[in-house]
């Protein structure tokens, strides 16, 4: 019943993403202005910093992206007013926060399936350059905890005014830890300082962090849905 | 009655605070001996580390009070979460203020970024200033009460993990060269400490009884201006 309803549910989100095409394109060239931005900001032709810089960088345009796809989370729910639709099925509220989870995961996914090869065209065609087990491994935990709390968070800002300025406030604190351990364990997997040592614990961290706001979002977003 | 038991509570508190506090200060510029290491500027640690555990202690008291109201849904839990937050800031700030002097004195640097603590108390100060804007952009009432309490319990989880990640991120590069100096304390400071940490935290519970009490005469004064409003 409930894997049912969260299968629909998810559907639903997909299915408005691909008749509007609202908000993937919008992260793609985001993302993608993003990387320019940041080649030029590096030095542009002699990279500053190195690949090391530049992996730090991609960190901070993950979590910028997924808050411009943040902000039109519950967009609809909100302009189309469907909210109370939805309320009105007989299912566990924290399912439309599993669901929101599920569809932002997935946009994620798909923007980074454009920008991880462009971050290679744009930043390690000619350097050496995190180990790519490693790097998509930590994207794709990062994106699930990203995912988790965005969506929770995005709820919250919904129904608030200044939302579009209050989610990135909610937000940032919320991505230093990630980004902190996200940065590191790419980062040190960029010979000549190749460490590998403590490579799986702090993807254990990034497993922690998804888990423990997977856990309070599936706890907390009844609160946010109540009225 | 009960306005006058509150009012004799809150000035019973701040009389405890002002003798505590007092005590402290002596004890910090008279009685304590100076550190053999960092001298006579590290008597800072007597201000800095009780006001960051105040701090904690503020937070994990606002984010108690805040699981309690989405639980029960009491109304008066919600000024209850409000207030150790607010006060929070308040002391976060200082902490913040106080370790960049300290950072100052014994590095050489207003900020360390490899100092785990600061960089820990940076992540939760930037929370706490998070937690009123999205207080200050909800209307009054219990949506409102709902989304503060909401948002301190995340909190709960971002501060173990921040205190996590910035220990794990930087074992590799940064070897923790600064010792802990509530380590190896010896009689004379750690009572020093002892009363300096009950100066603060008696300072917050009649900081908290003072603020609490101004909130209660704010709502009961616009109750009153509604009463009187729809009477006229």
């Amino acid at each position: 019943m409930n894997a049912r309803a969260l299968r629909a549910l998810v559907r639903k989100d997909l299915l408005v993403e691909l008749r509007g095409r609202e908000v993937v394109p919008s992260m793609a060239v985001f993302v993608g202005a993003a990387f320019v931005l940041f080649r030029f900001g590096l030095g542009g032709t002699d990279l500053a910093g190195g690949t090391r810089a530049a992996t730090g960088m991609l960190w901070v345009a993950i979590v910028f992206t997924a808050l411009v796809g943040l902000s039109r989370a519950f967009a609809h729910e909100r302009e189309g007013r469907t909210w109370d639709g939805l309320l009105a099925a007989p299912v566990d509220r924290a399912l439309f926060w599993a669901a929101r989870a599920c569809s932002t995961f997935l946009f994620l996914v798909a923007v980074q399936a454009v920008a991880l090869p462009a971050f290679w065209l744009f930043f390690l065609q000619e350097h050496a350059g995190p180990s790519y087990p490693v790097l998509v491994a930590a994207v794709l935990l990062a994106d699930v905890g990203i995912a988790c709390l965005g969506s929770l968070l995005a709820g919250l800002a919904s129904s608030v005014r200044a939302r579009e300025v209050l989610l990135p406030a909610l937000y940032l604190p919320f991505s230093i830890p990630l980004v902190l351990t996200a940065v590191r364990v790419t980062t040190d997997t960029i010979p000549p300082q190749t460490s590998g040592f403590d490579t799986l614990g702090r993807l254990g961290f990034l497993a922690l962090y998804d888990t423990v706001f997977a856990l309070l979002g599936w706890a907390l977003f009844e609160y946010v849905v109540e009225d | 009655m009960a306005h006058i038991a509150r009012l004799d509570r809150a000035t019973a508190a701040t009389v405890v605070a002002a003798t505590l506090m007092a005590s402290a200060v002596a004890l910090i510029f008279f009685y304590v001996p100076s550190d053999a290491d960092q001298g006579y500027s590290q008597r800072i640690f007597y201000f800095h580390v009780p006001i960051a555990l105040t701090t904690y202690t503020l937070f994990a008291w606002g984010a108690l009070n805040a699981a309690r109201y989405l639980w029960t849904g009491r109304e008066e839990l919600d000024l209850k979460s409000y207030v150790p937050m607010h006060l929070g800031v308040i002391f976060g700030s200082l902490t913040l203020v106080t370790g960049s002097i300290w950072a100052h004195i014994s590095w050489g640097t207003w900020w360390d970024w490899g100092s785990r603590e600061l960089n820990t108390f940076l992540i939760i100060f930037l929370f706490y200033c998070a937690y009123f804007m999205l207080r200050f952009s909800v209307e009054p009432g219990a949506r409102r009460s709902r989304y503060s309490a909401v948002y301190a319990l995340l909190g709960v989880g971002l501060i173990p993990l921040s205190v996590l990640a910035v220990r794990i991120a930087q074992d590799a590069l940064h070897p923790i060269v600064f010792r802990s100096n509530g380590v190896n304390m010896d009689g004379s400071m750690f009572f020093t400490f002892c009363v300096a940490l009950a100066a603060m935290l008696s300072l917050a519970v009649s900081m908290y009884l003072v603020e609490m009490r101004g909130k209660r005469v704010d709502e009961r004064l616009a109750q009153l201006r509604r009463l009187a409003r729809e009477a006229a």
